[in-house]
């Protein structure tokens, strides 16, 4: 059992094996740092109190592994809690979009608005009667809207699109139809759909008269602004801005040509977007109220080009995020004419977690759809993208309102003869949710929301629109003789201190670990360094093991045989003898697995112990 | 002889100090020793482990352990700043807010003829010399003779002037003669109206009066906005020069302002309204202002139970000039708070019929350290010139005007008076204009400071409104309610016909009698982030605070007294050498090695427990046998001789 006292100085291995499994667990019980365990197996004591010991155990064992499942169940759940904060920090004027709602007639398709026009009229007149078409037809007002069409495309206006091919279709006339409904007789007025190969047809009705006629307006509509190339040259409508905004002003100071961005909107006519950007220095807001806001004056010209388009007079306003694309036909709301507006509005944020605590998106490049909208990612913007792949896959042709990918056409019943059919029925699939579009696109994970308060004044008043009229009329061209077509808006923050709402985990790892130490302080004593120590001790009486049988295995053999045994391999080239011959004092390790030896190992211990007290003795 | 005193000095400072030597002679020995007797898991295996490789593990192990903890407890307390925000919707019975009313228009422009006739006519000649604007001709063209009869030179100084951009010449409305425009020109390039086929600009001109050829000239995209920022200039000069009390005179009472007044379902009066004077909006009317201690409140929702005004806007008596629209400016506020009604007051129309609904929130924010907000104000230093409570808008407005009394000598006409400062005027004050003009630009680009020094009140209320507008009076009741309407007026003052576009209907009420409380309470306390420290000790080492102490007394102290010893040593060696002069420099290399080896440290050092015991030196004994600190009492030889052949059973066969 006694080291050789060269044994003492001599050098350490690399690894080094116990000799017995007795010197392993007496040097495990005496060097481990778990509480209470130890005391089962270490201590020697009477079958009582090793019961206890147990019982103790198993109890505080128990209460560990509950309040853990109770802890990783709760953290697995992934809860979060809202937080909701102010801020004050100094902030951007958000991105500001208004439209005349009044869509031009493009040179190009004039021919075929005219056409259709005098559908309209007919329609109107099998329907109501004739007494509308002896009025003022529709067309009647082009003389108005000449100046823009002329210049728009005076050179090429008689390149005209007959040649395409195109000729808006009689197929889809309104008719009224009588229905007997709970005793009453009601008529509704629609117009047929039907497939490609002219069959599955529907109607598409609509109670009011009205209604109908406008959605049945909006589906030529589409179809003849089809026919339009698809890059339309907007710079040439720039001339419209000002006949449009009459003045811009923000915190004082007049706003500057590249502040704003102009773009036709199909049926909300020409808007601009002021601040689209959100990068210029010039839109910081330094302090909130009236005077330090963003002051239009606009001209609402109740032209009406398109009457049937668009039956609103007024000033579309959309106070939007920088970068983000406004849905004029989601959002804003209309300010009338004559009249000035003052709109308060105060910011909220909201700001969602991503991963594992809920679905959202920073950016959409993780979303399965791909983005036709060259701006932020929104939701809206998502749930057209994917609707109008949809609507590529099943019906050919993409929804003329909604942007294009490359390469594809907008729909028109002149090539896809039953487009209207299948658009019908997948947009209401899509509203019915039976389109997966709602789960392709998750929430933007940072959203500002912008509430708005509005109120509203007389303007200009009497006692000054002589001399406000005579300005504008010097200063821009203005000439009406109603004051009823001018509008003065006022965008302001109301306070500058916006609202976020944040999510954030109710338990993080941080506090799950704490949490898992405390529980694990408290009943068990001991640290993850201690479970460390198990394992060690765990994977020493394997190897010890291994070597038992290995020795055993080697004991059968004759002696004098090479013996493969493996620490003596681990231990080469640390100066010790040469392998072969088991128990040289060189080899101390497998003493503990030789006959006879574990009998009397209470007496080695007691050795090993006087030799200790020897030892100090010295 | 050199010695001698060194010892001394040894001697006696073992005698006097207290503190006791280290628990070992040399560093390595230190950290064994502290190795074997912490409490702390991980340490002892480093030292009692058996093989190299192992025992690099374990100082792997207990290094990542401490690394771990340290960066869990950082971000601990990192985090402990956070703040948890509760909200909370309690119905009860709510005060009614201090509703102030006012004109859009300040002042009744019949009264005010006498002060701003001539301004009247520099500016309708303005227009007819810019916009061939006329009304009434002749009077127009006598006002041209009388211009220099007046004698007044003030509009002379600051004339509207037409731009010629290209040029840059700016033709000046009196003489008619062009000049070239020096100094700087702001706005210049800036109008995205470019009017059509007259490619001029109006805009004015404010010098420096001391330095003439500092100018600053000002344009804007609408000749509109040009005309009327020119005249309220012009228009506040005078206004600063009229007593409070005669302005008050000139502006409306509030019989002219309220027709009928409901509250709560009962019928209420002027005495319900509190006047109060706006620079720029003449008399306003605050109802429910608390002013005579009683703070009304409405005993349901609802808009039958809020405040229902008919207010009387004499369209006929407005400034053409100064306002451009009709109708009147209400804003809903605490009783305590300042109504900023030019910021953010909120219009109504004439002839028709607003009702705006409010729903009440309060919000309280935690003031330092979680976020940089005032409780009361009283830390910011910028006086409050309103006598009211603390809002980040009125320390802007006061640090402004601070600024400005303290650069132009004057106050700015809108705001309250400081104490000692009397509001600008040119007749006093003939270069203030330029001066506001500049400091309001250094205001603007954040130059100032105010918003550096102004911080958010940490509690607010708010009341969130939305309107909504109808048609009013309906055609068919218009004919009897203005009827009735006249007469009620007719009592109170002379005999006149109203007409409905001289009208407006006010409704303001709670939507509901919810109040939303949005609180912020502090996410950590210190008990939480001390348990959570202890949790993170406790789960990589079995830490507690006794042991970090210990690690403290170890690494710190003991070691560093040892490095300072071996020093001292080194520097004593070093000196007798040096005295003795020549040999004994070999002896100084290896003395550094190991201290108590040397029987000179051993005779100069403090007894240590080896020293002192006469304990075998640690290297002799194979293992460490200090005493054991855990499990010593164990009795290991009965434990063994039942518990390992148990063990052993499935090995053997």
């Amino acid at each position: 059992m006694e080291l050789p006292p060269e044994e003492a100085v001599r050098q350490e291995g690399l690894i080094e094996f116990y000799g017995s499994f007795k010197e392993m667990f007496e040097f495990f019980c005496k060097n481990t740092t778990i509480h209470g365990t130890i005391r089962l197996v270490c201590s020697g004591s009477t079958r009582g109190k090793r019961a206890l010991w147990t019982l103790l155990l198993l109890a505080s064992f128990g209460m560990l592994y509950w309040q853990f499942a109770l802890m990783f169940s709760q953290f697995w759940s992934y809860p979060v809690v809202l937080t909701m904060s102010m801020h004050s920090e100094p902030k951007m004027f958000p991105a500001v979009t208004v439209c005349n709602r009044d869509p031009y007639r493009f040179e190009l398709v004039r021919e075929h608005l005219e056409q259709l026009d005098r559908m309209a009229e007919e329609s109107l007149s099998f329907l109501y009667g004739s007494s509308f078409s002896s009025e003022r037809g529709f067309h009647g007002k082009e003389q108005n809207g000449n100046g823009i069409g002329n210049g728009i495309g005076n050179g090429n206006g008689n390149r005209n699109l007959s040649s395409s091919g195109f000729r808006l279709s009689h197929n889809f006339s309104l008719v009224r139809m009588a229905q007997i409904r709970a005793g009453r007789k009601r008529s509704s007025v629609g117009f047929q759909l039907c497939n490609s190969t002219g069959g599955n047809c529907f109607f598409k009705t609509y109670s009011s008269g009205l209604d109908a006629i406008l959605e049945w307006y909006r589906f030529h509509y589409m179809n003849i602004m089809a026919q339009l190339p698809l890059a339309m040259n907007d710079s040439e409508h720039q001339e419209h801005l000002q006949d449009m905004v009459y003045s811009c002003q923000y915190d004082g100071e007049p706003c500057r040509p590249s502040d704003f961005v102009h773009f036709h909107h199909p049926i909300f006519g020409s808007c601009y977007t002021f601040n689209s950007k959100g990068t210029d220095p010039f839109w910081t807001a330094t302090k909130p109220g009236i005077p330090y806001g963003l002051s239009l004056l606009l001209r609402a010209r109740q032209r009406g080009q398109l009457p049937l388009l668009s039956p609103v007079a007024g000033v579309r306003v959309l106070i939007h995020r920088h970068n983000q694309s406004p849905f004029l036909e989601h959002e804003g709301f209309d300010i009338r004419p004559g009249i000035a507006t003052t709109i308060g509005i105060r910011q909220d944020e909201v700001n969602r977690l991503g991963g594992n605590y809920g679905r959202c998106t920073t950016d959409g490049a993780d979303v399965a759809v791909e983005l036709l909208y060259n701006s932020s990612y929104t939701l809206q913007a998502c749930l057209h993208s994917c609707f109008q792949q949809l609507m590529l896959q099943e019906c050919g042709c993409g929804y003329y309102y909604y942007p294009l990918p490359v390469g594809a056409r907008p729909c028109d019943y002149s090539q896809n003869p039953g487009w209207g059919h299948c658009f019908y029925q997948l947009y209401s699939r899509l509203r019915n949710h039976q389109l997966n579009c709602f789960e392709q696109c998750p929430k933007p994970c940072r959203e500002s929301l912008y509430k708005v308060s509005a109120g509203t004044a007389k303007w200009p008043s009497a006692k000054s629109q002589d001399w406000v009229r005579q300005a504008l009329r010097h200063q821009n061209g203005y000439n009406s003789s109603s004051s009823r077509d001018i509008a003065k808006v006022t965008i302001f923050y109301q306070q500058l201190n916006s609202q976020a709402v944040h999510e954030a985990p109710l338990l993080s790892e941080n506090l799950l670990l704490s949490s898992m130490g405390s529980q694990w302080s408290l009943w068990f004593g001991s640290s993850v360094l201690s479970v460390v120590e198990m394992l060690e001790l765990l994977l020493d009486t394997l190897v010890l093991s291994l070597l038992c049988c290995c020795r055993r295995f080697g004991a059968r053999r004759p002696p004098g045989g090479p013996d493969p045994t493996p620490e003596t391999r681990l231990e080469l080239g640390e100066g010790r003898p040469a392998p072969g011959t088991p128990g040289i004092p060189g080899i101390p390790q497998l003493r503990g697995c030789g006959g006879g030896e574990e009998l009397d190992l209470g007496q080695g211990l007691g050795q090993d112990l006087g030799q200790e007290i020897r030892a100090e003795r010295v | 002889a050199a010695a001698a005193p060194g010892k001394k000095i040894t001697a006696r400072l073992k005698r006097t100090l207290p503190v006791r030597g280290p628990q070992a002679p040399t560093l390595s020995e230190l950290m064994r020793w502290y190795c074997l007797n912490t409490n702390t898991h991980g340490c002892r295996r480093i030292v009692v482990s058996r093989g190299r490789l192992r025992r690099l593990l374990w100082i792997l192990l207990t290094l990542s352990a401490v690394g771990l903890i340290l960066w869990q407890c950082a971000e601990l307390l990192m985090n402990y700043y956070s703040a948890s925000v509760s909200v909370t919707v309690q119905f009860q019975k709510l005060p009614f807010p201090a509703v102030t009313i006012c004109n859009i228009n300040p002042y009744k422009y019949s009264a005010m003829k006498e002060y701003l006739s001539e301004l009247d006519k520099e500016t309708k000649k303005a227009l007819e010399t810019f916009y061939g604007f006329s009304e009434g001709k002749s009077k127009v063209r006598r006002s041209v003779d009388d211009w220099n009869s007046t004698g007044s030179d003030f509009f002379q100084q600051i004339p509207l002037l037409k731009v010629e951009e290209l040029s840059r010449t700016a033709t000046e409305l009196h003489s008619g003669q062009k000049r070239r425009v020096e100094g700087s020109v702001f706005h210049k390039d800036s109008s995205i109206v470019n009017s059509g086929d007259s490619n001029d600009i109006i805009g004015f001109q404010l010098c420096d009066a001391n330095n003439s050829s500092e100018c600053a000239l000002y344009t804007f995209s609408s000749g509109v906005n040009a005309i009327q920022e020119w005249y309220k200039l012009h228009y506040m000069n005078i206004m600063a020069q009229i007593p409070l009390e005669t302005k008050e005179k000139l502006s409306y009472s509030a019989d002219d302002l309220i027709l009928t007044c409901f509250f709560d379902g009962l019928s209420c009066d002027k005495r319900h309204f509190t006047r109060f004077h706006h620079p720029l909006h003449g008399n306003c009317y605050t109802f429910n202002s608390g002013e005579n201690g009683t703070i009304l409140s409405t005993s349901t929702g609802g808009s039958e139970y809020g405040l229902h005004v008919v207010l009387y806007i004499d369209e006929a008596d407005y400034n053409p000039f100064l306002v451009t629209s009709t109708g009147a400016k209400i804003i809903v506020h605490d009783q305590n708070e300042y109504p900023f009604i030019e910021d953010i007051g909120t219009e109504i129309e004439t002839a028709a019929a607003t009702s705006i609904g409010m729903h009440f929130t309060r919000s309280r924010k935690l003031s330092k350290p979680y976020s940089d907000c005032t409780e009361t104000g009283a830390d910011i230093p910028v006086d409050n010139l309103y006598n009211k409570s603390y809002s980040l808008q009125i320390c802007l407005h006061s640090c402004f005007q601070k600024a400005m009394v303290e650069s132009c000598g004057c106050a700015q006409y809108a705001q309250p008076l400081p104490a000692g400062a009397e509001y600008c005027n040119y007749k006093k004050n003939p270069n203030w204009m330029y001066c506001y003009y500049r400091l309001h630009e250094k205001f603007v680009k954040e130059q100032l400071g105010c918003q550096q020094i102004c911080k958010d009140a940490c509690s607010f209320k708010e009341w969130a409104l939305t309107t909504s507008i109808a048609q009013w009076p309906s055609t068919v009741s218009e004919d009897w309610m203005l009827r009735v309407l006249s007469w009620d007026k007719g009592q109170k003052l002379n005999n006149k016909k109203l007409n409905k576009t001289d009208l407006a209907n006010l409704m303001v009420f709670y939507k509901d009698l919810n109040e939303r409380f949005i609180s912020e309470n502090p996410a950590n306390t210190l008990v939480i982030l001390l348990s959570n420290f202890g949790g993170q000790l406790g789960l990589w080492m079995s830490c507690s605070v006794v042991c970090v102490i210990e690690i403290v007394e170890v690494f710190l102290i003991d070691s560093l007294s040892i490095v300072l010893r071996r020093q001292w040593q080194r520097a004593k060696k070093w000196w007798s050498h040096r005295q003795r002069g020549g040999p004994g420099t070999a002896q100084a290399g290896d003395l550094e090695g190991q201290g108590h080896h040397n029987p000179a440290c051993l005779d100069e050092d403090l007894p240590t427990f080896t020293t002192a015991l006469r304990l075998p030196l640690p290297q002799d004994s194979p293992l460490p046998r200090t005493p054991p600190p855990n499990y010593s009492t164990l009795r290991l030889e009965s434990a063994f001789s039942e518990q390992l052949p148990d063990t052993l059973e499935p090995g053997r066969p």
